[in-house]
């Protein structure tokens, strides 16, 4: 065997053990959080941790049964499916403009906002929402939650429209078409990939945003993330349960997420120039 | 259809002026091809006309109507654009009538004004594929074809061959040609290449830096170029250019001396000026008897072109083309006496390269 080959072989091999180390790290609570919520409720904290046992459906069972799980999870969705609705609505034309006058402080100020703490927002909000009677509603929710959902539209779908040949764009203009049926017409159908990447990133962000649904909802308004928050309870926390629901509310994210990956690879503007 | 006339236009980037003060009117019917060397501003005036560029100052009328702050969807103006500008999402078929959509023109003329294009460009068989699925060279017709379909005001060509090999260009430009003669509808042409500028205009538009140097049919720019700059661009190989003085009633090359044969009109020129740039055609040299009079030469460089043959030469410091027969049969090192054919010959004003007449 060469030197080059043998140097090959150690290289391939090294990174098998890498990627196996950090693939460990990174699923070792998701894995350990799955198998805990199909464990006996007393074995989820025992020490040291057993590895075979009998799995059980009582944490889930005794998750419905305790809590009004189904309308969190209906909240959950009203508030993410809503805030990603505005994120798209807003979020998309505000790309194409930004991309088509190649005026960018707009895109960094939503930047900006995101990149910035939640609690920076929480109490200029609490006070407005308040104010207005508001609070505890979809709509505090849902707007909050676009703070989340409108800078990643706008920040996912940025370099889709760039990519787009300007010549593209002014062939519909001189075909008369006016700026809003071009985003209608042309860009948004093109981008169509990109679109549906931004609203599962959104969806997933603002799925798992705690913060703002912590402090802005109320009971009938709690959202599936917040409501976990009350199992860890101050004289005991409901372990089992609490692992049910996170295996629960982590699934439609990890669903997602899978299928965002298919997404991604787009050739939909081959063809649209001399190729 | 409809005339186009550009008048005082000025167009700035910035304090940058591409474009100072420029007059032109285009004939309803014609065939105007804008040619100049890259940066000269031809693109960017055939964008004002489609009205993808703002105009500085100046005025823009399209027939009787000034369109200055016209948007370009509503100019009524067809182009064809370098790299094609497909929609990559629509087949060929709403490609080509996309723009008939927009203006509610009924389904079935719709159908009927698709169907007449592309047969007149070939593309029936395609009319259902996506551009990608295409060549370079059908692409090219389906966007011709985009704007054929909407029978508009004028044609705008920016370099549409530019990507299209050697052989498909000259097929493509032919049908330029002649689908303009069958249209009869104003055409405006951008392109750098002086063979396309030639072969398709009515009117040639040389522009340098902005400014129209010449406006003139094909025969004109060439025959009678308004200014060294002209004479040089148009015409392959270039014009040769040599400084020549008028000394002791006889016209002579400025560096060495050479005894320049010119006829009598031009040599009173010449006279007249003092000194000038003589300008040669490669074409109209003509190889003169050793003995007579005539600018005798040595073979550099011999380019055989089946049809006539290029020979390459030094001529008081200046690198010189001619074009002889291929009968000829010149061999590197060859001592020929080059004789510039009488009438044939330009001059230019040593100051400003203005021709001299």
């Amino acid at each position: 065997m060469t030197d080059a080959a043998h140097n090959e072989r150690w290289i391939r091999w090294l990174n098998t053990v890498q990627l196996v180390i950090a693939g460990a790290v990174i699923m070792a609570p998701t894995v350990w959080m799955v198998l805990s919520s199909f464990k006996p409720s007393f074995e989820v904290t025992a020490y040291p941790p057993t590895v075979i046992f009998a799995p059980t459906l009582e944490n889930y069972v005794e998750l419905t049964r305790t809590t009004p799980f189904l309308s969190y999870a209906l909240n959950s969705l009203i508030v993410t499916v809503g805030s990603t609705a505005l994120g798209l609505l807003f979020g998309i034309p505000a790309a194409f403009a930004v991309s088509w006058t190649r005026i960018t402080w707009p895109a960094i100020l939503t930047l900006a906002a995101r990149m910035a703490p939640g609690t920076l927002f929480l109490l200029p909000w609490y006070v407005m929402f308040r104010q207005v009677g508001m609070i505890g509603s979809y709509t505090a929710l849902i707007l909050s939650h676009a703070v989340i959902t409108l800078p990643i539209v706008i920040w996912v779908l940025l370099p889709s429209f760039d990519a787009i040949p300007r010549s593209v764009f002014e062939a519909a203009q001189v075909d008369g078409c006016s700026v809003t049926r071009i985003l209608w017409r042309i860009a948004m159908p093109l981008v169509a990939s990109g679109i549906a990447v931004s609203a599962i990133l959104a969806f997933v962000f603002s799925w798992n945003y705690f913060l703002f649904a912590l402090v802005l909802s109320n009971g009938d308004t709690k959202t599936l993330i917040a409501a976990a928050f009350n199992f860890i309870g101050e004289g005991s926390t409901q372990w089992g349960a609490l692992m049910a629901a996170a295996t629960l509310i982590a699934l439609p994210p990890l669903l997602l997420a899978a299928l965002v990956q298919r997404w991604l690879v787009s050739g939909l503007t081959l063809g649209a120039v001399k190729g | 259809m409809a005339s186009i006339s550009i008048r005082n236009l000025t167009k700035r980037y910035g304090t940058f002026t591409v474009i100072p003060d420029l007059n032109l009117e285009i004939a309803d019917h014609e065939f105007v091809v804008f040619v100049g060397p890259s940066g000269c501003g031809k693109s960017t005036l055939l964008r004002i006309i489609a009205g993808l560029e703002p105009i500085s100052s100046g005025d823009l009328y399209i027939g009787d109507i000034r369109v200055n702050g016209v948007q370009a969807a509503q100019r009524d103006i067809a182009m064809v654009f370098q790299d094609y500008a497909l929609y990559p999402h629509m087949s060929v078929y709403d490609n080509m009538s996309f723009a008939l959509e927009l203006r509610g023109t009924p389904k079935v003329e719709i159908a009927s004004r698709v169907k007449r294009a592309a047969a007149l460009l070939h593309i029936e068989p395609y009319l259902d594929r996506k551009p990608k699925e295409l060549s370079g060279g059908q692409r090219q017709r389906v966007a011709m074809g985009r704007a054929i379909v909407r029978n508009p005001k004028a044609f705008l060509f920016d370099e549409p061959l530019s990507n299209l090999d050697a052989k498909l260009r000259g097929q493509v430009r032919a049908e330029i040609k002649a689908l303009s003669q069958e249209l009869k509808t104003t055409m405006v042409f951008v392109t750098h290449d002086q063979i396309e500028a030639m072969t398709m205009a009515d009117r040639i538009v040389v522009l340098q830096s902005g400014a129209i140097q010449q406006y003139d049919t094909p025969e004109a720019v060439y025959e009678r170029p308004a200014n060294q700059f002209v004479a040089g661009f148009i015409g392959s190989p270039a014009m040769n250019f040599f400084p020549v003085e008028w000394r002791e009633e006889r016209a002579v090359l400025s560096q060495g001396g050479t005894v320049v044969p010119l006829d009598g009109e031009t040599a009173g020129r010449l006279a007249k000026a003092g000194q000038a740039v003589l300008g040669i055609r490669p074409e109209h040299f003509a190889v003169a008897p050793e003995g007579t009079d005539g600018l005798p030469i040595s073979v550099k460089l011999v380019e055989p072109l089946g049809s006539d043959t290029l020979i390459h030469f030094d001529l008081a410091n200046v690198s010189a083309i001619a074009r002889v027969d291929p009968s000829l049969r010149p061999k590197v090192g060859d001592r020929i006496n080059l004789r510039p054919q009488p009438g044939r010959t330009h001059l230019f004003a040593a100051t400003d390269g203005q021709v001299l007449r």
